[in-house]
């Protein structure tokens, strides 16, 4: 069962923290939505044991080897294959048949997590046929779920959700084409990552690597304050060919950002699916 | 960012809908107040809920996306498998973080963000539920200096949630499900 916390966080602790990951370790959190960045924090320093957020800060300070630990912790890392099963549905029914005579399928998948969703896009598709064509660059900035995705293999606890979700999506195919149970975990095919690369790639400080035929980033913006949220997207649209697909989280919203109001065209506003104009 | 408007953050689950519902239909319209429902229910039950208050005439009525604008004159139901956060800037955020109490969204969540945003004048309402969720998130309030009520554990269809509030602190006031309406209808104060 899991407690919660209110932990009691000095402003000025909370901005040394922020100096400490930014000017060390690289990574800004300042534009990262206060109340889920305080929730963190006092779930961490619960479960190291520490008073306050000034000794996670030495902590930070002193052990340097702590911080892939730490970020791990930080960052939610939650995903489910095909979660939201009625928006994957939109993906392949709306999104992906624009791309049936496209010769190269140049996909971004931003916060991949622990690869769920990659395998998710993977799975698709393979069902119709678009996987040759397809190259997959899945980025994240947790290392730990990075080192997670490529084995592919999940508890088997997650069996029943992952195939109630892919049964939804792909009613007659069946699950055991693409993952099978190995001791208690749920393995799926190798095969389906093989146009897959997983990347280390910050949304926050870095910038797009390449010009992407589709782009998606689930549950990772409402991480984000409006700001960085339009900044971001910004940087999603300047990576996107005309013509090229967006898709955000089921309750995602684009409003912070006047660019995508020019530059996007619904393709299913429900579901959070657009598509670059010109 | 225009004044922020009074708010109710009313929790519940098991046995509460339905008189949340009928209570909701009978208070007027204010500008001024915002009521957030954080109420547990089915995973992917995405519209379910906003569907049953569809009668509700000139209340703002939504499942709020992220960083959606706290407006007053608004009727805020937290969505399925998101917890809601408040921000002091004055908008909600979603998590997908991990359950509190087997539930997301989590009452305590979105009670401890109110503190912590600093939100100025807000209660909380714990209504009929089968477990613990929000009771400490409603102390929390109470220390913090909010208005804070919970329904009568002997007219709850479950009592456990009104239960737990009450083993942890005395409640500004516990009332009968008959008088909710009553309640809703006056901006909360500091206790
Ligand atoms: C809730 S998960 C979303 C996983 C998946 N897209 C889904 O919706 O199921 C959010 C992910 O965003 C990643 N993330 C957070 N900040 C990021 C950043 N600045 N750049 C890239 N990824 C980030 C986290 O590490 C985490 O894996």
């Amino acid at each position: 069962m899991i407690e919660d916390v209110l932990p009691d966080i000095a402003e000025s602790d909370l901005e040394a923290f922020f100096q400490i990951t930014h000017t060390i370790y690289g990574y800004d959190f300042r534009d990262y939505a206060r109340a889920s960045v305080l929730r963190r924090l006092g779930t961490i320093l619960k479960k190291y044991g520490l008073p306050d957020v000034k000794a996670l800060n030495q902590r930070l300070l002193k052990q340097k080897e702590f911080f892939e630990t730490f970020l791990s912790e930080f960052t939610i890392g939650t995903t489910e294959l095909f979660r939201d099963p009625s928006a994957w549905v939109a993906l392949r029914k709306q999104a992906l048949p624009l791309f049936l005579s496209t010769s190269q399928i140049r996909i971004w998948h931003a916060g991949t997590s622990t690869g769920e969703e990659v395998l998710s896009l993977a799975i698709l598709l393979t069902e119709m046929g678009l996987y040759p064509r397809a190259q997959i660059f899945a980025t994240d900035i947790d290392q730990k779920a990075l080192q997670t995705a490529p084995k592919a293999r999940y508890p088997l606890r997650y069996k029943r959700t992952y195939q109630e979700n892919f049964q939804q999506v792909l009613p007659d195919v069946p699950f055991s084409r693409y993952a099978y149970e190995e001791g208690n975990e749920l393995v799926f095919d190798p095969q389906l990552l093989r146009n897959v690369r997983f990347l280390r790639h910050n949304l926050v400080s870095d910038e797009p690597f390449s010009r992407f035929e589709m782009i998606l980033c689930r549950n990772v913006l409402i991480y984000f304050t409006p700001e960085l949220q339009d900044r971001v997207i910004r940087k999603f649209i300047q990576a996107l060919v005309p013509g090229g697909i967006l898709m955000i989280g089921t309750k995602e919203s684009l409003f912070w950002c006047k660019e995508a109001e020019k530059k996007l065209a619904s393709v299913n506003n429900l579901e959070r699916i657009y598509r670059r104009q010109g | 960012m225009s004044a922020r408007p009074y708010l109710w953050v009313i929790g519940g689950s098991a046995g509460s809908f339905t008189p949340l519902r009928q209570a909701l239909l009978q208070v007027p319209y204010d500008p001024e107040l915002t009521l957030v429902l954080c109420l547990h229910r089915l995973r992917q039950a995405r519209f379910q809920i906003t569907d049953a208050f569809l009668r509700l005439r000139r209340w703002h009525l939504s499942e709020p996306d992220d960083k959606t604008p706290i407006q007053g004159g608004a009727i805020y139901i937290a969505p399925a498998d998101y917890h809601l956060l408040i921000e002091k800037e004055g908008y909600f955020s979603l998590s997908v973080e991990e359950p509190v109490h087997f539930s997301r969204p989590s009452i305590d969540v979105t009670m401890f963000s109110l503190i912590q945003a600093g939100w100025p004048r807000a209660g909380g309402i714990l209504l009929s539920g089968a477990n613990k969720d929000g009771a400490h998130g409603l102390f929390m309030m109470y220390q913090a200096g909010y208005f804070t009520a919970v329904q009568d554990p002997a007219d709850a269809e479950v009592p456990h949630m009104p239960n737990a509030a009450i083993a942890l602190f005395t409640p500004h006031q516990v009332f009968p499900i008959s008088t909710l309406p009553h309640l809703l209808a006056q901006k909360p104060i500091p206790s």
